[in-house]
């Protein structure tokens, strides 16, 4: 029986072996060579991103952003979700098919819908001149919170759909249970509805964090030059500067790093399940 | 009702496909497709519309046109090395040639096969593959805003254009060639650029956003983010067409500039097809046609006389494309990777 289930493993096994582990060997191989034909073994460009503020400074801007998006993504998404889990089956799929809207544009197209609403003279601006809450146009195009904001509308679906998935399982006896014994609408959602939703939350944090940090058109489009964060970082050592091996040891590093922030959230939210 | 085959039917046709995979070439002729890259922006439009249909009726044979950027074409044939190279023809400016040709990516251009290359000026013609145009930088500005053409690159530093100021990032020919001049007018050597990068600190107050790449700049032309920035005369000339407000301003240190050429990618699939779409590049005809707006092409094809937004403010005549300055990519090749890392550090927020 478990050998059957093996065998039915193979063809994908295969796939990943020859799709993902092998070009990440090779990407290792030549992070840690001196140039790009695999020579001379080194950790020179290990060495070069770690004594180098200006590098890991790059390294954690990028997950800062992450974590900033992640956040605003979740503080939107999940009332959307919650709604969503609540409301009729006609509402709940209206609801999902404007979340799930954005998904079917292309990324590009929807980054460059959103440079012409944050714009000096965009859609925002004129609404808020309009209104006399400024006189000199914001800067919200080339500037961190442009990103963090077109991230989150980005993203927003891959948050929205693992916590409505687990919020619509939740059994609605639980709430009317705790409500009967007294607890008021609040107290439910923190001390009910929250935890039980603890997987949805996580599986949401995790898959936007992940899309975040490594949006590298959203990134650069709305953040310009300036705001340097990894992907783009990489793609100017690779392209750019044509230095390879550097640029595949910033992509081990960078890779590491959103692996080790992901099994954080990942023990974290195991811990408060835990505690719950 | 199958009938077996009988052994001599049976290496008749075998025989066959042996000789066909023995001659590929043969096999292949008849519907041989070439592979071309081409530039983002103006240089695709003008391939698209004048290149492509010149070179089909000449060859009969088909191409197909890949948007890639030169650094990109550098990256991806290297990566290729040894195998087959994803397409026939690269097109390059200046300073990737020379790191071709270090890595031997391209081939040596038959002159013998391209009938126009003779007629090209002599500044055009290079034996790793012939000079298509010129590109030449000046100062671009927003006409709505900015009245009286800029004269100088100091109108940049103007304390009155406070965040409005464009740039663009340095893996853009753009953002080193400007990077470049202004190093050499402040002083500064080919192979030191600490004036240059003075310069740009000073610089920074007034920048209102960098371009991560050309496309991101243009969106900040169309959407009137900046109103001043050097840019790229074919670029403003293809804004211009689409009614964005922007003019180019020559300074009166006079235009810089790089070339634009066209090679043969080592090991290429289809060399023959590739030196036949070269040359229809240099081709009178296909000149003329792309001199015209909105692509406003600078020829290099000495029949093909100047005309048009040329004229007005570059180059009246064959002998001024001449004195348009040149970079000294030599020097400043190996030095590329420091700079753009320098120029990032400079303008990290």
């Amino acid at each position: 029986m478990q050998r059957d289930s093996l065998a039915l493993a193979v063809p994908l096994a295969a796939l990943f072996l020859v799709a993902f582990i092998a070009p990440l060997c090779v990407l290792l191989a030549l992070s840690l060579s001196g140039d790009s034909e695999f020579g001379r073994f080194t950790l020179q460009n290990y060495v070069k991103f770690f004594t180098d503020r200006f590098n890991y400074s790059i390294l954690i801007d990028t997950l800062l952003l992450g974590i900033k998006s992640t956040a605003v993504c979740l503080v939107f998404g999940y009332p959307i979700a919650w709604v969503a889990a609540r409301s009729s089956p006609r509402v709940q799929s209206l609801l999902l098919f404007i979340v799930v809207l954005p998904i079917m544009t292309s990324v590009v197209v929807r980054t460059f819908a959103w440079i012409v609403i944050l714009g000096r003279y965009g859609v925002l601006n004129q609404i808020v001149q309009s209104l006399g809450l400024t006189q000199e146009p914001l800067k919200l195009l080339y500037s961190e919170v442009g990103v963090v904001i077109v991230l989150a509308q980005v993203q927003m679906p891959l948050m929205v759909l693992p916590i409505l998935t687990v919020l619509s399982r939740i059994d609605p006896n639980l709430s009317d249970a705790s409500q009967a014994l007294g607890a008021g609408a609040w107290r439910t959602l923190w001390r009910v509805t929250l935890p039980l939703s603890t997987p949805g939350i996580v599986a949401g944090c995790i898959l936007t964090y992940a899309a975040c940090v490594t949006a590298f058109v959203t990134q650069s489009l709305i953040g310009g030059a300036r705001l340097v964060y990894m992907p783009l970082h990489i793609y100017q050592q690779a392209v750019g500067a044509n230095n390879w091996p550097f640029a595949a040891a910033l992509s081990v590093i960078f890779m590491i790093a959103v692996l080790a922030a992901v099994a954080l959230l990942n023990t974290i939210a195991a811990r408060a399940h835990r505690h719950a | 009702m199958f009938s077996t085959p009988d052994r001599r039917t049976l290496l008749k046709s075998v025989g066959l496909a042996g000789a066909g995979a023995l001659m590929p070439g043969f096999a292949r002729a008849q519907a041989q497709t070439l592979v071309a890259a081409t530039f983002p922006g103006t240089w695709n439009e003008a391939h698209r519309q004048v290149l492509l249909p010149a070179f089909v009726k000449r060859t009969g044979a088909k191409a197909t046109q890949s948007i890639i950027l030169g650094t990109d074409q550098i990256s991806r044939l290297s990566a290729a090395k040894g195998g087959k190279p994803p397409f026939d023809v690269a097109f390059f400016d200046s300073p990737q040639v020379i790191d071709a040709v270090k890595q031997g990516l391209i081939v040596e251009y038959p002159v013998a096969k391209s009938p126009n290359y003779a007629s090209l000026l002599p500044e055009f013609q290079d034996k790793w593959g012939p000079r298509v145009s010129v590109q030449v930088i000046g100062i671009g500005y927003n006409p709505k805003k900015i009245k009286n053409p800029p004269k100088s690159w100091d109108a940049l530093w103007d304390p009155q254009y406070k965040g409005r100021v464009g740039l663009t990032a340095l893996n853009s020919q753009l953002g080193i060639a400007f990077l470049a001049e202004i190093n050499r007018l402040r002083g500064g050597a080919d192979d030191n650029f600490d004036a240059g990068f003075k310069a740009l600190r000073e610089l920074l107050p007034n920048v209102g956003a960098i371009g991560a790449n050309l496309g991101a700049f243009a969106t900040l032309w169309q959407q009137e983010q900046i109103d001043i920035a050097p840019y790229n005369f074919n670029f403003v000339q293809t804004l211009k067409a689409k009614d964005v407000p922007v003019e180019l301003s020559i300074p009166d240190t006079g235009p810089v500039g790089w070339h634009t050429s066209m090679h043969i990618v080592a090991n290429a699939e289809a060399p023959d097809l590739a030196a036949a779409y070269i040359d229809t590049n240099l081709d009178p005809a296909v000149q003329a046609a792309m001199q015209k707006p909105p692509f406003d092409i600078i020829p290099s094809n000495s029949n093909v006389p100047l005309e048009g937004a040329i004229t007005q403010s570059i180059a009246k005549t064959h002998a001024d494309l001449a004195k348009v300055r040149a970079i000294n990519w030599e020097k400043i090749g190996p030095m590329r990777s420091a700079l753009i890392e320098q120029f990032n550090r400079e303008v990290k927020i």
